[in-house]
């Protein structure tokens, strides 16, 4: 058998030696080229794992080291040895294309099937089976940091507030549902038409909202898709989901980035609005059954979502996959269809 | 040990004549597509096994460019054991996992855990480099870190508070000491680095800095103008919306400038003012390159859904390490081992999952 070409260094200085190693024996190594020719058994060395075709090192008995750049030729001895273990396992997968590629689409194929499914329906468990005291938990002061950032007490009469809450009260009555529900009016300033479910239970209309309905029914219809938010556990789901997605994505890619790296953060992004319009959706088709069973046409929500759309001009020029939303044609079209 | 040094003593007063030292300059021999198929297995068995084969992941990607880093024909190797990181990767998981919980279910805590982890950033940091360097080596000679707890919290706390105090005056005081402190307590076997540049160096980084800053900001103020004059001219009170909104692209291009210069101009000064005995290190990297990368990187890594990863890192590490050389005097045979001492992973893995800048 021909000669290894290595360096030796005795790890003690950092001398360099050329050497040469001969396995002219099934179970001995011997290094030649030194002052004194070295011999070891093979069950003394160790023989680091292939990674790519960088030098190997082949650690000696003592801290001194071999280092050669002919992998194959060792890789060769190893075999002979039947001693690579799952290191040239993993060697041989990167090192053959059709292998990589077929990680390729498993690795993808993987991480779209456990967001698209595995984590919201793991999220949903979770937060079924959490008492509804942890939403209480999530939303306390919520309702005080929006009033300080965005929301001004309200201007509707005292009439047409009691008139709402009634109605909203009968909604929430026979739910089997143990969140303590509340309305609330706020003018919405800045943020306009507009209705909010905070995760304890409350619901928040906005004054311009509570204008634009023309008909009673309009309104139910957008708190029965409040209150779907609340009892689908929406909020506590949303943290659960995004929590998981962040840890993934770093799990995933951690060898190439950090959390706060913004290359990290856009696909987070992206998956956090696609997890929101699925949230919508749900809250639509609890609003849908609600507006059913109650003999209430569906066509009240569509009538104040095509509504709400014109009193926005602009926002529908948005992207499906960027928006938080989906389309409202798509929902409008849901609930007409419904009618 | 004796003997090396005379030895080392003796190349160091024959060289002395030459004057001009003869540069080995770094190589890296790493090949974008060998290293994708290396990261894309990685990260299939990392989903496969759930996150735990992410340190075998992490040692095979440090062998990988440490094995590939070439100095005068000797490679550089990267000796943690994956049973190591794992551990380390798992007390910094459990932390983080206590942190969102804790801050969504308390947000108020949020602050105080931030001021937790700004005491624990000096212990980290010192933990980090201890252990990157004592399982780095080259020619079988391991590297090695050494400091004091006490010292790094008056650099990473006192001086970092400083800092923030002067309103920034401080800073480039605190970013000479932060390097001068990392270098100057590390070591190849027995011998220590050795850090020479003067605080006025990095002074004068940090003017230079706000001057480019300035100036651009002009420069897009009078572009941005001239454009707005321009449109209104032709056709007034209607300047189109997308004037505006190339403001703020100027602006970032401005900040990335910026930052770049300061990393960039940073880098080389701290690594051409870092010795081991009579050699010298050299770096000679460019802003404008190291921007043209980090722009053509991001793009690519976008345009890609992620898949360029592999070869942004694989040309990021290139170019810095040709640029890279070390002006030897005298050959490097006469380095000695230190005594081996092992080092626990958990400093350097929270430092890694939380993205602290531990670095120089």
């Amino acid at each position: 058998m021909r000669a290894l070409k290595a360096t030796y260094y005795d790890g003690k200085t950092s001398k360099r030696q050329e050497v040469q190693i001969y396995f002219d024996n099934p179970r001995q190594l011997r290094v030649s080229g030194l002052a004194h020719e070295l011999s070891f058994s093979l069950s003394e060395v160790r023989i680091a794992p292939r990674v790519g075709n960088t030098p190997r090192s082949i650690y000696l008995p003592g801290g001194a080291k071999c280092e050669t750049t002919d992998n194959d030729a060792v890789d060769r001895i190893l075999e002979h040895r039947r001693s690579g273990g799952w290191h040239a396992f993993v060697h041989k997968l990167e090192s053959r294309l059709g292998y990589v590629l077929l990680a390729l689409v498993i690795t993808v194929a993987s991480v779209w099937g456990f967001i698209q499914y595995g984590i919201p329906a793991i999220a949903k468990q979770v937060a079924y089976s959490l008492p509804p005291a942890v939403d209480t938990a999530l939303g306390k002061g919520s309702l005080s940091a929006l009033d300080q950032a965005f929301l001004s007490p309200s201007e509707l009469s005292e009439q047409k507030q009691k008139e709402l809450r009634a109605a909203f009260a009968a909604m929430t009555r026979d739910l089997a549902d143990e969140h303590s529900f509340r309305l609330e009016f706020r003018k919405g300033g800045a943020v306009g038409a507009n209705a909010l479910a905070l995760p304890s239970g409350i619901v928040v209309m906005t004054d311009e909202l509570v204008a634009l309905g023309k008909h009673r029914n309009e309104l139910v219809a957008v708190l029965a898709h409040e209150i779907g938010h609340v009892t689908h556990r929406h909020a506590l789901r949303r943290l659960l989901q995004d929590s998981a997605t962040v840890l993934l994505i770093v799990a995933i890619t951690g060898d190439a980035m950090s959390i706060t790296s913004l290359s990290a953060t856009v696909p987070t992004l992206l998956i956090e609005t696609k997890y929101s319009r699925d949230f919508e959706r749900e809250a639509d088709r609890f609003a849908l059954g609600y507006l059913k069973e109650n003999n209430i046409n569906p066509r009240h929500f569509a009538d104040i979502l095509s509504r709400l759309e014109q009193s926005r001009p602009g926002e529908s020029d948005i992207p499906d996959f960027l928006s938080s939303h989906p389309a409202t044609k798509e929902r409008i079209k849901a609930f007409q269809s419904a009618s | 040990m004796e003997a090396a040094v005379n030895a080392a003593k003796g190349q160091v007063r024959s060289d002395d004549r030459t004057r001009l030292a003869p540069a080995s300059p770094f190589q890296f021999t790493g090949k974008a597509g060998e290293y994708f198929k290396i990261w894309i297995v990685n990260i299939l068995l990392t989903i496969l096994t759930l996150g735990i084969y992410s340190a075998w992941a992490k040692v095979r990607r440090k062998r990988y460019f440490y094995g590939n880093t070439l100095l005068q024909e000797s490679a550089f190797e990267y000796l943690a054991e994956p049973m190591q990181i794992l551990k380390g990767r798992l007390i910094a998981f459990a932390i983080f996992v206590v942190y969102l919980v804790v801050t969504s279910l308390v947000p108020p805590v949020a602050p105080v855990l931030g001021l937790a982890f700004m005491a624990v950033l000096p212990w980290l940091v010192v933990k980090a480099h201890a252990f990157n360097a004592r399982y780095s080596a080259y020619r079988n000679i391991r590297f090695d870190f050494r400091a004091n707890y006490g010292e790094a919290v008056g650099v990473y706390i006192g001086l970092a508070l400083l800092a923030g105090i002067t309103l920034g005056l401080a800073y480039p005081y605190y970013a000479y000491r932060r390097s001068r402190f990392v270098m100057a307590h590390s070591g190849y076997g027995i011998t220590p680095f050795t850090f020479s540049a003067p605080a006025k160096a990095f002074y004068m980084i940090y003017l230079k800095a706000v001057l480019i800053a300035i100036l651009g900001g002009v420069v897009v103020s009078v572009i941005v103008g001239m454009l707005q004059a321009g449109l209104a001219a032709g056709e007034p009170g209607k300047v189109p919306a997308y004037v505006m909104t190339l403001f703020p692209v100027f602006v970032i291009v401005v900040f990335l400038w910026v930052w770049v210069y300061i990393k960039t101009a940073s880098a080389n000064l701290v690594w051409s003012n870092t010795a081991l005995e009579r050699h010298r290190l050299r770096s000679t990297l460019k802003t404008s390159k190291m921007l043209w990368l980090y722009i053509t990187n991001a793009l690519a890594i976008a345009l890609s859904l992620g898949l360029m990863i592999p070869w942004a890192q694989i040309r990021t590490t290139r170019y810095r390490l040709e640029n890279m050389a070390l002006l030897t005097a005298g050959d490097l045979d006469d380095f000695v081992a230190s005594q081996r001492e092992g080092v626990a992973s958990a400093g350097e893995e929270i430092a890694d999952f939380f993205d602290f800048d531990v670095g120089i």
